[in-house]
């Protein structure tokens, strides 16, 4: 008895196997309904947010640095002994890199959370598919 | 040279091709070729991005720069760092969701279309071009500085190795000389750095204080505007350099060779802190080149600055630390052209020949077989352009595709991702306005005519003020991809669905 149990068992596991890995390739999933999920959305609302006033701000940052440098003297008057403020801004934009890349890894992993749901709650599985 | 040098080099070349050998055992299938089976981990793929990019025009080129103008020659630095932000938060994760093993691929995840495709191998076969020549003449000039050889000899050198790794060894073997180019690399200007600021007691203010003095140009040495002195032309070359970077191709190519968005991300991570504290180092290298070896012996070697970096380690460290930069400085160019053959091959092999003329039905040795005489092929051509492009400007070449890549491939990647509305057309209109602009802008720009003799490929004045057309080229681009967009009355709000679906949660791979 117990041995039929096991064997159908197994038999389910291997046709719900089955039906994960042919499920991308057989059947198309709906992506106007995925992209219109409550979870779909609420990732994609909170990288606009991260993403767009931050793009503007290190763009912004870098373009203000190259015409401030190319029209004016500004940035000639010494900081501290022969530093000028030239190099003091052009670190501080290495210092606005590092730092955007590192808060940005650390959004990510929340991004990545979101978007495992939503595939998820769609029946994707993406470790099983790969 | 001397015998240290010799054996220095020849320890480096010995390595690569066991590299070599043992990734020729593991290429058997087209994605083992151009993508190294897609298995590599961040930190490998961040160092091979760092070997990819910091070429002999970053390591020889700024040092030089920052050596002979200071301040302006940082600029280079600056720009190519902050690039990586744009590559990370724009381009890295949605194209490693989408593409498989090109630019193209990704662009056709949305479209779908040969036109669409055949124009975005163009751009990137373009692109290789010119960068490809840029590194192969400064590599030909620096090997005859290094070695006392032949230009030809020096190029054909350059060119052998290179077919040699691609044709042989794939993306892997690439992969792993630009890995260990990037670790040497990385080395040799600590080592410079250190003994640099040890001869200004390591003191950072004591140094700024001795450059105010060592060079001809005084106290403006320390600031902005001694090379750069046209605001538009300046603020046009910054943007092709911030642009450019997240559209060169073979960048691009590096982040097929991860297995998920989350790696290509963690990728970039790495790349941008090798790369920024390489950019921090040339500050040393460029000052100390300039304090210790003078402006006067570094521009009789070479007029550019090209050899202050070989110069300053001769002159701080001996023949010994001269032998191994210029070994290094070696492994940087080989790196570097390695993974332009394989772009290059990918767009011809790959693009063109499996997906546009087969229709994708190529089987897999028909596509190894097109990879590997696409890599030949793309390695001759470039081999023969070199040798009778010898007097062509490099800096100029190099910055030329930046500009190519911002203005042709950037607009197409950003509206696949983030236009509903954008289409085939658009792609089209988007890659061709911004690839034929650049090109025709620069023809007219200073870097092409020149009212003096043998100042530029052409006698005459110039007919579009400024050298880098990026500030004209990037918005025309855009541009044209709306323009074209908005002409055809195509749109399929379905498949953006699913691009915006896979792209941002990288499920769904194998539609």
């Amino acid at each position: 008895m117990e041995k039929v149990i096991t064997s159908t068992e197994k038999q389910r596991e291997s046709e719900n196997e089955n039906q994960v890995h042919e499920r991308p390739d057989g059947h198309i999933p709906d992506f106007q309904q995925i992209e219109n999920s409550a979870g779909f959305r609420d990732l994609m609302r909170r990288k606009k947010r991260f993403l767009i006033p931050t793009t503007i701000l290190f763009l912004g940052l870098y373009l203000l640095f190259n015409i401030v440098i190319s029209y004016t003297n500004w940035l000639d008057a010494t900081f501290i002994g022969d530093i000028t403020w030239a190099w003091v801004f052009a670190f501080s934009l290495f210092a606005m890199t590092w730092i955007l890349v590192t808060v940005y890894m650390k959004r990510a992993e929340k991004f990545d959370e979101m978007a495992k749901d939503t595939l998820k709650e769609f029946d994707y599985d993406e470790e099983e598919t790969r | 040279m001397n015998a240290t040098v010799i054996a220095i080099f020849v320890f480096i070349v010995g390595i690569t091709l066991v590299i070599t050998y043992y990734a020729a055992k593991r290429t058997n299938s087209a994605s083992d070729f151009y993508t190294a089976g897609g298995g590599l981990t961040g930190w490998q793929n961040g160092l091979a991005i760092a070997g990819d990019y910091l070429s002999a025009a970053s390591f020889l080129g700024i040092a030089g720069a920052i050596a002979l103008f200071g301040f302006d020659g940082f600029l280079f630095s600056i720009g190519y760092l902050v690039a990586y932000l744009v590559v990370l938060f724009i381009v890295a994760e949605p194209l490693r969701n989408l593409g498989k093993y090109t630019l193209a691929d990704m662009i056709n995840a949305r479209f779908n279309a040969k036109k669409v495709r055949g124009a975005a191998a163009l751009s990137s076969i373009t692109i290789v071009i010119f960068y490809m020549i840029a590194q192969l003449v400064g590599a030909g000039a620096l090997i005859q500085l290094l070695f006392g050889i032949d230009y030809i000899w020096a190029v054909l050198l350059v060119g052998v190795m290179m077919t040699i790794y691609v044709l042989f060894g794939g993306m892997t073997a690439t992969s792993w000389v630009q890995i260990i180019k990037a670790v040497l690399l990385m080395v040799g200007t600590v080592i410079l750095s250190f003994l640099v600021l040890k001869n200004f007691n390591f003191n950072i203010l004591e140094m700024f204080a001795q450059m105010k003095t060592a060079t001809p140009h005084g106290e403006a040495y320390l600031s902005p505007g001694v090379r750069y002195k046209i605001p538009l032309d300046t603020i046009s070359l910054m943007l092709a350099l911030v642009l450019g970077t997240a559209g060169l191709p073979h960048i691009l190519m590096r982040f097929f060779t991860v297995k998920d968005a989350k790696t290509a991300r963690s990728s970039v991570m790495w790349a941008t802190w090798i790369v920024g504290i390489f950019y921090v180092m040339t500050i040393f290298l460029g000052f100390g080149a300039a304090a210790f070896v003078g402006s006067d012996l570094i521009t009789s070697t070479n007029p550019a600055g090209n050899m202050a970096a070989p110069l300053l380690a001769q002159a701080l460290g001996g023949d010994i630390l001269m032998s191994f930069i210029s070994a290094v400085a070696f492994a940087t160019i080989l790196a570097v052209v390695a993974g332009l053959v394989l772009t290059g091959a990918s767009a011809f092999a790959h693009d063109i020949y499996g997906q546009i003329i087969k229709k994708g039905q190529a089987t897999e040795r028909q596509q190894m077989l097109a990879a590997r005489y696409a890599s030949l092929g793309v390695s001759a051509f470039s081999i023969l352009l070199a040798i009778f492009a010898q007097s062509l400007n490099v800096a100029f070449l190099v910055s030329l595709a930046f500009c190519i890549a911002a203005s042709a491939n950037l607009p197409v990647i950003v509206y696949t991702i983030f236009w509903k509305r954008f289409n085939t057309t658009g792609a089209i209109s988007a890659i061709l306005t911004g690839l034929i602009s650049a090109l025709v802008l620069v023809s007219l720009s200073p870097s092409v005519m020149s009212p003096e003799v043998g100042a530029a490929i052409l006698v005459g004045d110039p007919i579009f003020p400024l050298t880098n057309p990026a500030l004209l080229s990037v918005p025309l681009g855009f541009i044209g991809g709306w323009v074209g967009t908005m002409l055809s009355k195509e749109k399929d709000l379905k498949k953006y669905s699913e691009v915006n679906v896979r792209a941002n949660t990288g499920g769904f791979r194998q539609l």
